[in-house]
């Protein structure tokens, strides 16, 4: 399984600028990336913040092969989408579009290449913290997090796998030897990692003295 | 301490409801427990009662006291449980991230949870290899490292399903030698029968049934005669013929201390 094809950098340690940055900058940093996608109308604008965002990551010491590697997987598609909006749209949009999605990559990539995951987690479960009156359970939702930048390679790294083994067998043109099988392996997978949590007790609910 | 398994296990199946596992009762009390079968048997549905993963559907499985329905939770802090896959249970990018995930309910503070953390690495020689990605590791190092995640939390009792099956035999000796000097009860399946002849008391596990229950020499006689018996005929022949010389009739030594279920094997 190639499943480790990671989509957003996985945590590189150091002690840049970046690494000692208090990780409430970097939430806000990635959030307001992702409302900026909304908000920047201007493909020049768009280029502006991705080469910031670029130079960011590369201060922090995570090298360009790891930036790389971080927007790699995404690029196929947003080359098909790019395409599709450069004929429906015309190239400025085309181009804004996809700088905006490639913008958010890099800030999530920036976040997790500078913070190891625990303290993502811990993060994460202080902000979920005041919903608790409400009955959310903050380290639920830590869990949910990790288990989502877990999952994100698991099933890029399955469509891999089932291309090269359609590709093997002649089949790479069939739509349904490539979504079929990577729909059950990512439903498996999902399954067995239930399972391991519920053995490994993580997820359950708190403890009312905890 | 297992102190009692009652249990039957069914599943919802077409045309009618699957037996997994037959009506057994047994108290689990030796500190090393194998469970040997040919796949399919039931052996990871035995196992998987331990830690409440499979609940029964008559009967009760208690763990020290604690029924692994009503006190689920309880009962997975006493029951450590590891896969035979480790990466269908390593849910953190690097080991030391794992190990730490594992103690997050326990240790809030996360410069102790970190410390703790290292000194579980260390005790299994993982410390090194503590921020590599889990994909980077070798099989033997995936498994010391989901056992090490498990035994973390410090478990009473230790579930393993074939954790073996997956290693080499430079590893597969390492996971021997790890496992025989752990102070926690350790309940396995496997098929590495040289595994199984570490353990105390073995049960051998066909068809949902447990048809031998006993020491690990006599549990392993009956469970090649078992197979043998289910073998075919070199020549094609139907099953069961090749029994040669046994004349058919699989007998388990008395004197090797075992409690047969099934006394003998009529010749098919």
């Amino acid at each position: 399984m190639s499943s480790h094809g990671l989509l957003l950098a996985a945590y590189v340690p150091g002690s840049s600028l970046i690494h000692r940055a208090p990780l409430w900058l970097k939430f806000l940093l990635v959030v307001g990336c992702g409302m900026a996608s909304f908000l920047i109308a201007d493909w020049a604008v768009s280029a502006v913040v991705m080469t910031l965002l670029c130079g960011l990551f590369l201060l922090s010491g995570a090298g360009p092969a790891r930036l790389l590697r971080a927007v790699r997987p995404v690029l196929p598609v947003l080359l098909a989408i790019g395409l599709f909006q450069w004929w429906q749209l015309g190239a400025p949009t085309a181009a804004r579009i996809v700088l905006n999605v490639l913008v958010c990559v890099v800030a999530a990539s920036i976040l997790t290449a500078t913070t190891p995951v625990q303290a993502l987690l811990d993060g994460v479960a202080s902000l979920a913290r005041p919903f608790r009156r409400f009955g959310a359970d903050p380290e639920r939702f830590a869990l949910t997090i990790a288990i989502m930048l877990r999952s994100i390679p698991f099933v890029a790294g399955a469509y891999m796998d089932v291309r090269d083994s359609a590709r093997a067998r002649g089949l790479e043109r069939n739509p349904r030897a490539l979504v079929l099988p990577v729909f059950i392996s990512t439903v498996a997978f999902a399954r067995q990692t239930g399972e391991a949590l519920a053995a490994r007790g993580l997820g359950e609910p708190e403890d009312p003295e905890d | 301490m297992l102190d009692r398994v009652t249990v039957r296990v069914s599943v919802d199946g077409r045309p009618a409801p699957k037996t997994l596992l037959e009506e057994l009762s047994l108290n689990l009390t030796e500190r090393r427990i194998g469970v040997i079968g040919a796949n399919g048997s039931g052996k990871s549905t035995l196992l998987r009662l331990l830690n409440g993963l499979v609940p029964p559907s008559d009967g009760t499985v208690r763990v020290d006291g604690a029924d692994t329905v009503r006190a689920v939770r309880e009962v997975r802090r006493r029951v450590g449980f590891v896969f035979t896959d480790p990466l269908s249970q390593l849910v953190m990018p690097t080991g030391r991230e794992d190990v730490e995930l594992s103690l997050r309910r326990s240790i809030r503070n996360a410069a102790a949870r970190r410390a703790h953390a290292e000194s579980v690495l260390d005790r299994f020689g993982l410390l090194p290899l503590a921020d590599q990605s889990i994909y980077e590791l070798s099989g033997g190092e995936r498994q010391l490292l989901a056992l090490a995640a498990v035994l973390a939390v410090d478990p009473q009792v230790l579930v393993l399903d074939e954790p073996s099956t997956l290693l080499d035999l430079r590893n597969r000796e390492l996971l021997r030698r790890t496992l025989a000097g752990l102070r926690q009860q350790v309940i396995l399946s496997t098929h590495d029968l040289e595994l199984a002849r570490d353990m105390d008391r073995v049960l051998v596990v066909d068809d949902g049934k447990v048809v031998f229950d006993g020491r690990a020499a006599a549990a392993v006689a009956h469970y090649r005669d078992l197979s043998a018996a289910g073998l075919p005929a070199p020549g094609g022949g139907p099953a069961g013929s090749g029994l040669g010389g046994l004349g058919g009739e699989l007998a388990v030594p008395e004197q090797a201390g075992g409690r047969p279920e099934r006394a003998g094997l009529e010749k098919a």
